[in-house]
């Protein structure tokens, strides 16, 4: 099956002996859900900003659609988005205007411009709400438009920290089907939960990390036999305590 | 495409709604000033020519000096009478700022080759400077020495030309010299007019360093805490396009901001200064001096306002990228202010170019310092000054905009924080510890 991130002994070193993230080694496939979890301060968002190249790598290298992090960061940055844990948008922007800045800097043509905007609109399910300000946005309704936009572009990977925080059940289970479905149209998913329940529903694989090194990767179902315990939350009780 | 997307969205930010009503309101505010000092001077013009005299004497000698001075049609005399040395009464009593005082016995004392004594007495109600601007004391007093002088002359029996010789036993010529022009025309009323009109310009200068720092310094720091910035610089657009754009659309929106302060000023300037050098050689005096600016001396004067605006950009580049949050943001913003200050007042009160060489070369190492002389360099002929000031400038500018690049370029955009917490500051080049954000 076609790789579309490719991470290979990546390393974040703060400083000689200090690693946020160390020799993590994972891959996600096209069209695959992949969820890091851990614990905090596990080294999640380390590795996920080196893959979004925020963040340079040390050590390894990370390979996003056949383009090296180190070497082509801005081939990278043209097939990922990311959406930070707890991102917020231009709150002096209107919905649709932010949608449409967004889509101005992905869009590889102009004519994509506009297809991305409806196809935002249509994800973020806000209507009218699109019109108004951001400020005047709930948590939840700010969510979702980030969601929007991290989605409208399709692109080959998104990676998604932690993208239920902060919403009500019902918008986080709209959320989860949303990204189940584009996952079945090909796109591929990095995701980063604390909320175990969230993980073992939507994603396809898992990687649980803790204190930077990525201690297992399976499915939730290979990983719960394998230790022989009922849910994710248990496997990840006994990894974590385990290491 | 997406430069222009960035750079539109940057500008739009900045220059908001409230931005253009501020502007519009500043430049309100300062006609308004301006015209209100217009009637304050006109009100001190007024004051001038009109002399409130007592004649507690009453002799010939007196009426004779209250006619002569009645008799100057630029001059309007008004009589009250007052019995005691208690003034109060009639001064708060009427509209009469002051009035002049003929005691009982000056003619005798004239007569008998005495100094003669004159009262005056003035009242005070404001501590503005206009309100307390001499009234007509000063014009009364010419006339009542005249009077007293030609009475001497007539009892000495001098003859009309030794009178006039002693009337005015010395005509002053005074001429200004400017490098190598000169002009007839008293320094004092033309140094008056240059600082009146040039006062301005430290104050446009200082409100511009503290406008632009702020509107870059919470550009950063935002978009730093409200992770905005994550996402943008995750998307693809070089880190140099959403830099430039930043600084770009804030050197613009602070351009703007200056020529509307500067236009608002010049409005309230010209109320001040309008009516006291409405003397129709002043400009034409200016000019023959050098003194009066031509386009290229704006150009020149805009040119070290622009860099001054750069460096201000880059420096709270680095400090908004040192924020923690919105107030240590605010706090951050205090060196600028500190580097801004000593410029402003060192250059509102001395002369640089002439101090002693330790404040003179300390304040040049403020890089402000040289728009805040740029004007007098330029009117003055100091190219010299003006150049060096200038490529002292670029030189900072280049390590600032280094510095802001390498921070805005490296992981330390999201790394670095100062202002307390458990986070620590990094230094700029890794050797300290940077302090990071996991989970």
């Amino acid at each position: 099956m076609e790789v579309v991130l490719d991470v290979k002994g990546l390393s974040k070193q703060y400083k000689k002996g200090v690693y946020a993230s160390e020799d993590v080694t994972f891959q996600v496939r096209k069209g695959e859900i992949f969820a890091l979890i851990g614990p905090n301060g596990a080294g999640k968002t380390t590795t996920i900003r080196m893959i979004s190249t925020l963040l340079k790598a040390t050590e390894g290298d990370a390979v996003v659609d056949g383009h090296s992090i180190l070497t082509e960061p801005e081939k990278v940055r043209e097939c990922i988005t990311y959406l930070p844990d707890e991102a917020g948008a231009y709150k002096t922007m209107r919905g649709t205007e932010y949608l449409r800045f967004m889509a101005g800097i992905y869009a590889k043509k102009k004519e994509d411009i506009e297809e991305f905007v409806k196809r935002g609109s249509e994800i973020s399910e806000l209507g009218d709400r699109l019109n108004d300000k951001i400020s005047n946005y709930s948590r939840g309704m700010q969510r979702r438009l980030l969601l929007a936009r991290a989605i409208m572009s399709k692109p080959a990977l998104a990676i998604l920290d932690e993208p239920t925080s902060g919403l009500d059940i019902i918008n986080a289970l709209e959320i989860r089907r949303m990204i189940k479905k584009l996952s079945a149209e090909g796109m591929s998913f990095l995701l980063s939960s604390h909320n175990m329940l969230e993980i073992e529903y939507v994603s396809d694989r898992v990687g649980i990390i803790s204190k930077g090194h990525l201690l297992e990767v399976g499915t939730s179902k290979e990983l719960v036999e394998k230790y022989g315990v009922t849910n994710l939350e248990e496997v990840f009780e006994k990894v974590v305590t385990v290491h | 495409m997406k430069f222009s997307i960035l750079f539109k969205k940057e500008l739009k930010e900045m220059l908001s709604v409230t931005t253009i009503a501020t502007m519009f309101l500043m430049v309100f505010v300062l006609i308004f000033a301006g015209k209100a000092m217009s009637k304050a001077v006109d009100d001190v013009k007024k004051d001038a020519t009109t002399i409130t005299i007592c004649d507690q004497d009453e002799t010939d000698f007196t009426k004779a000096m209250i006619k002569a001075i009645e008799d100057d049609k630029d001059t309007e005399v008004r009589k009250v009478d007052i019995d005691s040395e208690d003034y109060t009464g009639v001064l708060n009593s009427t509209d009469h700022k002051s009035i002049v005082i003929i005691p009982k016995g000056f003619t005798e004392q004239v007569m008998k080759h005495e100094t003669a004594t004159i009262k005056y007495a003035q009242r005070i109600t404001s501590t503005a400077t206009f309100s307390n601007a001499n009234t007509g004391s000063q014009k009364a007093l010419g006339v009542l020495q005249s009077g007293i002088k030609s009475t001497i002359y007539s009892q000495s029996q001098l003859d009309k030309d030794t009178v006039k010789q002693l009337e005015d036993p010395i005509k002053l010529e005074e001429y200004t010299v400017v490098s190598d022009k000169q002009d007839k025309v008293e320094s004092a009323k033309l140094t008056s007019i240059i600082s009146s009109q040039s006062m301005f310009i430290p104050i446009v200068m200082f409100l511009l360093i503290m406008y632009s720092s702020q509107m870059i310094m919470n550009a950063i720091s935002t978009e730093k805490l409200d992770k905005t910035l994550e996402t943008l610089l995750s998307s693809p657009v070089s880190r140099l396009s959403v830099i430039t754009a930043k600084m770009l659309s804030a050197a613009i929106v602070a351009a703007l901001q200056a020529a509307v302060y500067m236009f608002g000023m010049s409005r309230m300037m010209s109320g001040i200064t309008g009516d006291i050098s409405s003397d129709k050689n002043t400009e034409e005096v200016l000019k023959s001096l050098g003194l009066s600016m031509s386009v290229g001396d704006y150009i020149l004067v805009g040119l070290q306002m622009f860099m001054t605006i750069l460096i201000v950009l880059s420096i709270s580049i680095i400090l908004g990228a040192l924020a923690k949050d919105a107030k240590s943001a605010q706090t951050l913003q205090l060196p600028i202010m500190l580097l801004a200050m000593v410029p402003y007042f060192v250059t509102m009160f001395i002369d640089v170019n002439s101090a002693s060489p330790v404040i003179k070369y300390v304040t040049y190492a403020i890089p402000f310092t040289h728009a805040f002389v740029a004007n007098q360099n330029v009117t003055f002929g100091h190219y010299d000054v003006y150049t060096f000031g200038l490529i002292y400038q670029f030189i900072v500018l280049c390590i600032f905009l280094f510095l802001a690049l390498r921070i805005f370029m490296s992981d330390k955009i999201f790394t670095l924080t100062l202002g307390g917490g458990k986070k620590k500051s990094g230094g700029l080049f890794g050797k300290k510890k940077p302090s990071y954000d996991d989970e």
